[in-house]
């Protein structure tokens, strides 16, 4: 297992956002997570990425090795990069150097190199720019290297934000609701180089998504929650006829015929 | 020209680093080139009063570009960095008076001392952001004075009198002129740094932290460590900077040099010459400066054309000289790369993007 | 990686290029004086703006010796930065004969060891500090009285009118200590006299009765109050209170010639004397045709010390420019200055609104440099809102006291 969860907690005050979750994440798998809002999903992709802390007795090891209280920052330079729901691009900062702040923790020259602009920093910038460029032109953004990142579209700040994720050269990739807001097509596109992106660096990948085609047609495996909760698990045709899933949704007991009809619709 | 030199300063500030673009040259060159040219300014002006200003200047570039690493690059809002270059006055003021150390080991230790408590001013930033952490600086740095005044072995309100100048060569520079070859060269030492530091990744992560801490932790930035690193290079910045003015004849400081009008006025540079815009500190620096000076001369009118340029900069141009040369810098690119899509002029472009 | 590029290096050179313009004027058969003041307070540009009306005054009449007078007037926000700087514009850039200031001592210090190296002369109108003329400069001259002669003003007075056997009673503010250790200073060092009772409060404090009952008891000659504004005012009331009679005189620090403590005292505030340098009711008539002048032209209606030196410095200029010997040539500039220096040393007894005479004299030292070795020593002679006051005694110093 290359992402181990166990006994997963975390209150806010009176609010348990997540509720004793154990999840387990092979290597090479694309796991959905669904449920509706408030389930607690973005909790807990901030409690893997160290954004939070969780509360005590849980246990979250990568790569068979204990992250639960290790910093964020500790925890992105293992392996686990990811995606926010809001983006949080550096707007202010060039497209490149979004890639590049990705890839901080690859970077190797010292201090002093730096400060006295050496040879060696100056080479090993030269390489990681060449590195970045190419990432760029994988997600198709080459050509506005050097433009400032807030003055990107949409749908190009989205693919600047997996970039940016991508550029850590993860080996796990947290996905927060990526294909929010995107025109059909677009989802299309992004899904693509998500996979193609897996395929080629041999990538685990975390969705987390409300748009249930996403995940039906991308993951392997799905885990809904709801209150907190992990209520079911299974493959996308399992989830499918998954009857508290839906309840879960809609919030409302149904009959099994609208339960179809919706999961159809889906 | 104009355009072209701009062109170029801000891929140096926006930190949008293209190092392949003259080869082999090392990055000092152009700085010695630029050492060069300055060398002969003093045989210029025509007095010793045009002369001190341009150290004023040399020193308030340092001030600045220091200011702008933490505040522009890191975005900590700080108004303690006058009270750093206090530190650095009078531990520099100390060390040569009271240990008899020359200006050469009085002034890196200063910078150290400086530094440590840069490192100190920098705590407050792990918890407090925005007004809060200008607030508690300001505490910091009102304490800092208030020591001082109170302190009979650093002259207390009287000031601190009798700093030697420093010796180049067996040369005192105890003069404007001479003093210009010690400043000069530090304030273009300091940019050269500055740059240096800025295009790294050590300057990506600063801004990214000013960006968004949240993001850059989860790309792997340690928040705590480079919040820490901005306000210990800022204070080392600051630590030149007031062992440059000990040092400056008649070789006195005083506690009113480093009030919170001083701060107000730097932080006026800063932002005259564009937050996060290094080129943009050195501008602001001698714009400031020379308001500064050519208005002395209006007595009770002088606040009042000070208050208005703060007013207008902010009104109208809130991000600064180097925020109006991004935009038309921006403008220029769109239109390069929709240029290009069109499969016009290639050359062109490609040159600019 | 850094690559600024050659033209960056160029815009640095031409910006800092730029700045070369700026010529030095300096124009012939002009006197040129150069004023730096604390303008930022109240009556600040007042100050500076009378020295400069009355030394160009004369130019309406033709000049000095035909010469006119060019002031260049700046602030120096009692910053000594500010004062560095004001002087090196005056010397380099508008290459005046004469720079006249500060007002705060920590500007006026640096400012003379550039006028000092320089070789300007420098008429200090309103420091106090004794250093500034220790520095063997033979540069500098002080109107002002030095707080070697200001500080004893009372203590020399009293003791040799009222008596010797003296009480203490201050707050632990600077200004509380500072005048109950020179007063008991100069009481040791000049009779060997020890304090007759010490006691510090704290400034804060409102009943002072227990010490004064003490003080009461041990029948004193002087009641020495040191203290701030509030604190000096109930002390006086309070020895009042206590019993201690009218005849032991009440001397207080100079913080009680300021409205508030007349205002709280009421008439417990009568006979409280302090000791200063002018006093808008001196009633020689020197003062009160000042006085007038200054109520008329710059509508203040009590002037206050930092107006009468500055006034008196600005005539003590005059004198000197009448009787130095000047060129007035670009060449001539050195000359001029030290003409200028030597005229200012050698005026001897000049009368005019200080208690008593100015004298200079050649030598770089103290003794001859503080030329204004008399203070006054005023008492209120009404107290509340209409209060009152009048000047008690001028004392006067040798030129060696206080070293």
């Amino acid at each position: 297992m290359l992402l181990e969860i166990k006994n997963l907690t975390k209150r806010f005050g009176g609010l348990t956002a997540v509720s004793k979750v154990d999840l387990s994440v092979r290597q090479g798998e694309v796991r959905g997570i669904i449920g509706p809002n408030g389930s607690g999903k973005s909790t807990l992709f901030n409690l893997i990425s160290g954004v939070y802390r969780p509360d005590p007795g849980a246990s979250i090891a990568f790569d068979g090795k204990d992250i639960t209280n290790l910093e964020a920052h500790e925890i992105a330079r293992r392996g686990v990069a990811r995606t926010f729901q809001l983006l949080r691009i550096f707007s202010g900062m060039s497209v490149i150097e979004n890639l590049l702040i990705g890839h901080h923790g690859h970077i190797r020259y010292g201090a002093a190199s730096a400060v006295v602009g050496s040879r060696r920093a100056w080479a090993e910038e030269r390489r990681v720019r060449q590195e970045m460029m190419e990432l760029l032109s994988f997600i198709g953004l080459a050509d506005y290297a050097d433009m400032p990142a807030g003055e990107m579209s949409g749908g190009q700040q989205r693919l600047l934000a997996l970039g940016r994720a991508m550029a850590a050269r993860p080996k796990l990739l947290l996905l927060d609701e990526p294909a929010a807001g995107l025109s059909p097509i677009n989802v299309d596109v992004l899904l693509d180089t998500v996979l193609a992106l897996k395929n080629r660096f041999g990538l685990t990948v975390i969705i987390i998504e409300h748009i249930l085609k996403v995940v039906m047609e991308t993951c392997e495996a799905v885990s809904v929650l709801d209150h907190g909760e992990k209520i079911a698990e299974g493959s996308p045709a399992q989830i499918r006829d998954d009857r508290l899933v839906i309840e879960a949704y809609l919030g409302k007991e149904m009959k099994d015929e609208e339960v179809r009809a919706f999961l159809r619709s889906a | 020209m104009t355009a072209d030199i701009v062109k170029n300063t801000e891929q140096r500030a926006g930190g949008g680093a293209s190092p392949s673009r003259r080869g082999s040259v090392h990055p000092i060159v152009p700085w010695i080139v630029a050492w060069a040219c300055l060398l002969p300014l003093p045989f210029l002006l025509t007095n010793a009063y045009t002369q001190y200003v341009v150290n004023v200047i040399c020193i308030n570039v340092i001030l600045a570009v220091g200011l702008n690493i933490v505040k522009g690059f890191a975005g900590q809002v700080t108004v303690g960095h006058m009270a750093l270059a206090a530190i650095g006055a009078y531990s520099s003021a100390v060390l040569s008076t009271k240990l008899g150390l020359p200006f050469w080991g009085a002034m890196p230790a200063a910078m150290l001392v400086t530094g440590l408590a840069g490192a100190i001013v920098g705590v407050p930033s792990f918890r407090l952001e925005g007004a809060y952490l200008a607030l508690a600086t300001l505490g910091l740095a009102e304490a800092v004075r208030i020591i001082i005044s109170g302190t009979d072995w650093l002259g207390a309100s009287l000031g601190y009198a009798g700093i030697p100048p420093p010796y180049l060569a067996g040369i005192a520079l105890d003069d404007y002129r001479s003093y210009y070859y010690l400043a000069m060269p530090l304030a273009l030492l300091g940019l050269y740094f500055a740059f240096s530091i800025l295009s790294s990744d050590i300057g990506r992560a600063l801004k990214a932290l000013r960006e968004d801490p949240l993001a850059a932790a989860a790309s792997g930035v340690n928040v705590r460590k480079y919040k820490v690193t901005a306000f210990v290079l800022s204070a080392l910045y600051a630590g030149c900077a007031g062992s440059l003015q000990a040092h400056m004849a008649p070789g006195f400081i005083h506690p009113n040099s480093y009030t919170i009008t001083e701060m107000i006025t730097l932080l006026l540079m800063v932002v005259f010459g564009g937050i996060g815009h290094i080129w943009g500190g050195v501008i602001g620096a001698i714009a400031v400066t020379l308001i500064d000076d050519l208005t002395r001369d209006y007595l009770q009118y002088r606040m009042v054309m000070f208050g208005a340029v703060i007013v207008l900069t902010v009104m109208f141009m809130p991000s600064g000289i180097g925020g109006l040369i991004d935009d038309v810098l921006v403008r220029r690119r769109f239109k390069a790369i929709r240029r290009r899509r069109a499969g016009v002029a290639s050359v062109v472009a490609a040159d600019d993007v | 990686m850094p690559y600024p590029g050659i033209r960056c290096a160029l815009l640095t050179a031409a910006m800092a290029t730029g700045l070369a313009a700026a010529p030095a004027r300096a124009e012939d058969g002009v006197i040129r004086i150069g004023i730096s003041l604390r303008m930022i307070v109240e009556n600040g540009l007042k100050y500076g703006q009378m020295a400069k009306d009355e030394l160009e005054a004369v130019n309406a009449e033709g000049g000095i010796n035909g010469k006119k007078i060019e002031v260049i007037l700046l602030d120096d926000e009692c910053k000594p930065d500010k004062g560095i700087a004001n002087v090196n514009r005056f010397i380099h850039q508008n290459k005046v004969h004469l720079v006249m200031g500060s007002v705060c001592s920590s500007v006026s210090m640096p400012q003379v060891d550039i006028t000092t190296k320089e070789e300007v002369p420098q008429i200090v109108s309103s420091s106090t500090n004794a250093d500034i003329t220790k520095k063997g400069s033979a540069w500098v001259f002080r109107t002002s009285v030095s707080e070697r002669f200001y500080a004893s003003v009372h203590a020399k007075y009293l003791s040799e009118n009222v008596g010797k056997k003296v009480a203490y009673l201050y707050t632990t503010d600077t200004a509380g200590i500072g005048f109950a250790k020179d007063y008991m200073a100069f009481m040791r060092r000049t009779y060997k006299v020890e304090p007759l009772y010490e006691a510090q409060m704290q400034e804060s404090d409102l009943d002072f009765r227990a010490h004064l009952l003490k003080i009461k008891s041990l029948n004193p000659e002087v009641l020495a109050i040191g203290g701030q504004l509030d604190a000096i005012a109930r002390i006086v009331q309070q020895s009042y209170e206590v019993g201690i009679p009218k005849k032991v005189r009440r001397v207080s620090a100079s913080a009680a010639s300021n409205a508030p403590v007349p205002e709280l005292a009421g008439d417990a505030v009568v006979g409280l004397a302090f000791a200063a340098a002018f006093s808008c009711k001196d009633e020689r008539p020197v003062a009160q045709a000042f006085v007038k002048m200054v109520q008329e032209k710059y509508k203040v209606r009590c002037p206050d010390h930092d107006f009468s030196q500055t006034y008196e410095t600005a005539q003590l200029i005059k004198l000197a420019l009448k009787n130095a010997k000047l060129e007035l040539t670009d060449a001539s500039l050195k000359a001029d200055r030290a003409a200028i220096r030597d005229a200012l040393a050698n005026i001897r007894d000049y009368h005019g609104l200080a208690a008593g005479p100015i004298n200079f004299c050649a030598d770089p030292t103290p003794q001859c440099r503080d030329g204004n070795r008399t203070g006054i020593l005023v008492e209120y002679t009404k107290g509340g809102k209409d209060y009152d006051m009048r000047v008690l005694a001028r004392v006067g110093f040798d030129p060696d006291f206080g070293l």
